[in-house]
């Protein structure tokens, strides 16, 4: 409460959600000898990150009704357009605080599983890097900042999967690190020929030219070029071959990890920049939207039929990452087009549909790590996680049963829990939007998703027992704190089911800020930025419109 | 002098592209690295030519005069960054020789590892 008093009146705190994970990187560096000082300082830092992540959604989700509610800092008080801007909207401050919760689960489970020498005995710090680079994509107000972010989640995610690693995931590493390379090369090769051609990287900025129907036609070929940047952090079809490759070899733990964060960043991100910033240009969503769709729906329906034809759980989990990603995107590519002239009915189609992807998203964050630190678990019980070669871990831990079956079935979307209601709003404003087949593609996915869940279920937990240690119960892994995880995150889990209509009710705040995003462009550059004249397209003389607005700002 | 640099650029990525295409990893690796020069190049392309311009330092001359720094700063960062990727991938191909002996990607396959 009181955070978010001093939030309010003190936005620049929002970089604390930079500053926090930094400190806890450096300090736990330094203490990498003392294990347990290192445990204690990441779970502090992680709770103050929780916390101060509550606090930052609480300001803004209340304040949205009364004055737009966008907490935005400045840094070194340079105005808008030329220095760099951190802003915390509703939308970022629900992906705040979900990963604020999914790292705090994973870190208690790491810290309980994981050997003291994992990544080198530099686990701690790579974590808390990790924890920073995504905190930053999030609150991020412009793109040349967002490739910093992804750079630094990136290698946090490099060091963590090659540093003392086996043979077979070092392979898996170089097709991951190299893949992710060129991704990282595009999206600094498209920034720069976008400030060419737009003279900014400001998202509000852009934001503005774009509603103002400003952005020229040659720009066009640059924003579709982002989207094969972030359509490789996301594995969408046809870029996702990388991904089932890679996330099985890992231990799980670390699985958890980027299945919660890594994907749903670049779906995020999507959301950012194709709905908000260039959803509202028509050329745009004239060339994006029908390559989104189509790729939406192929992403989900090939992605689940992998998942039912694999036979080991992290296979089967890591392949259903893509199929997820499929919902989040067919959110993205309905809500794409809100303009200016459009009628309310279907202005609300649009934000229900984005609703349903930020919705889906979160949810997907917390259901997918959780699946994945089960497994975790089930491979230290039956020291396999072939589904030919393990069974019966029913009763030999009941707990973890029931807290798989929960998980598994929230991500089916069994209709009290959560899963249900995000594919649900998706499915309706598909509808809406009359593409009839992408709501058959999504209600096929959904029942082969429920498939390939079940067969984990029988196979895994209700069958005869079966595997190295299940049937020897002298062997018993300590499981404690790895369970204690998951359960803290199933709670989560089951609370956004039952609790579905507060969530979608920051979801559609969030959506809206997305779709209608006039209340994020004045917080941004200032009041009077929407009411100026139209100015013509002005393509290739922006080192003088630069040096005009330079001028009239400058600050000395 | 952009028609040249978008020249350059062309050859930089094919040769990229070309060196990525190989089955030895350093070749890759090299050819990622010219990746990010490229890109670099692509962003010096696309900012305003800086003949007849000033260096953007306030006070001094006319603001028209002034180059855009934006696209350097971009460029500066982008190159620190490459820095610190290159020096990871170069550690990882070592460490990799060290443990296989070969950087070829069909012999490490043949090895399982």
């Amino acid at each position: 409460m009181v955070i978010a008093e001093l939030m309010y009146m003190n936005p620049h705190l929002i970089t604390l959600f930079i500053v926090v994970p930094m400190a806890a990187g450096i300090g736990t560096m330094f203490l990498h000898r003392l294990k347990p000082a290192q445990r204690v300082t990441g779970m502090l830092f992680l709770l103050v990150n929780l916390g101060l992540s509550i606090a930052a959604l609480m300001t803004v989700y209340r304040g949205a009704a009364e004055h737009g509610g966008i907490l935005v800092s400045q840094m070194g008080n340079w105005p808008a357009p030329f220095g760099i801007t951190v802003v915390v909207d509703v939308l970022a401050a629900i992906m705040l605080v979900m990963t604020a919760i999914v790292c705090l689960g994973v870190f208690i489970f790491c810290v309980s599983q994981l050997n003291d020498q994992f990544a080198g005995g530099y686990f701690h710090p790579l974590f808390h890097f990790l924890v920073l680079g995504v905190q930053w994509s999030f609150i991020t107000g412009d793109l040349f900042n967002l490739f910093v972010s992804f750079e630094i989640m990136l290698m946090a995610s490099y060091a963590m999967f090659c540093v003392g690693t086996t043979r077979p995931q070092m392979r898996q590493a170089y097709k991951y690190i190299l893949l992710n390379l060129i991704g990282s090369t595009i999206f600094v090769t498209c920034a720069g020929l976008l400030y060419g051609q737009l003279g900014t990287l400001n998202m509000a900025d852009i934001t503005r030219i774009a509603v103002s129907g400003q952005i020229p036609q040659s720009a066009v070929p640059v924003i579709a070029m982002l989207l094969l940047v972030f359509g490789i952090k996301t594995a969408i079809f046809p870029l996702w071959y990388w991904l089932p490759d890679t996330y099985h070899t890992m231990p799980a733990a670390l699985g958890g990890l980027f299945a919660g964060l890594l994907t749903k960043v670049g779906a995020y991100v999507m959301i950012r920049v194709f709905v908000m910033m260039f959803g509202h240009d028509q050329h745009v969503v004239d060339v994006l939207q029908p390559i989104i769709l189509v790729s939406a729906a192929v992403t989900m329906f090939l992605g689940v039929l992998g998942a039912v034809s694999m036979h080991s759980v992290r296979r089967i989990l890591a392949i259903h990452i893509i199929s997820q990603v499929g919902y989040m995107i067919m959110g993205i590519g309905l809500g794409m087009g809100a303009m200016a002239g459009m009628s309310d009915a279907d202005m609300s189609i649009k934000v229900m549909a984005v609703t349903g992807a930020i919705f889906f998203i979160i949810h997907n964050m917390v259901v997918k790590c959780c699946l994945f630190l089960c497994s975790g678990l089930m491979l230290q019980h039956a020291g396999s996680d072939d589904l030919d070669e393990i069974g019966g871990l029913l009763r030999r831990t009941p707990w973890l049963a029931a807290l798989f079956l929960i998980a598994a079935l929230s991500l089916a979307g069994l209709p009290p829990l959560s899963g249900f209601f995000g594919k649900w709003v998706l499915i309706k404003a598909s509808f809406d939007s009359h593409y009839y087949w992408l709501v058959g593609f999504a209600i096929a996915t959904s029942l082969l998703t429920l498939l390939s869940m079940l067969k984990i279920w029988s196979y895994g937990f209700w069958s005869s027992p079966q595997g190295e240690h299940v049937a020897s119960p002298s062997v018993r892994p300590r499981t404690t704190g790895g369970i204690v995880a998951i359960a803290m995150l199933v709670v989560v889990a089951v609370s956004m089911g039952l609790g579905a209509q507060g969530y979608m009710n920051v979801s559609k705040v969030a959506a809206e800020t997305a779709v209608r995003p006039r209340g994020y462009i004045t917080a941004v550059l200032g009041e009077h930025v929407l009411d100026e004249p139209a100015k013509p397209p002005q393509a290739k003389q922006h080192p003088a419109t630069f040096d005009a607005r330079l001028a009239e700002s400058n600050p000395y | 002098m952009t028609i040249l640099i978008a020249l350059m650029v062309s050859v930089v990525f094919a040769s990229a592209t070309f060196l990525m295409l190989g089955r030895e990893l350093k070749g890759v690796c090299m050819g990622v690295f010219l990746l990010g020069h490229g890109a670099n190049l692509a962003i010096l392309a696309s900012s305003t030519s800086p003949i007849g311009r000033v260096a953007p330092v306030l006070g001094g001359a006319d603001l028209s005069q002034l180059v855009d720094p934006l696209p350097q700063a971009l460029i500066l960062t982008a190159i620190v960054i490459g820095f610190a990727v290159q020096a990871f991938l170069l550690t990882l191909l070592v460490l990799t020789w060290r443990r296989s002996q070969t950087l070829e990607v069909d012999e490490l396959a043949q090895q399982g590892g």
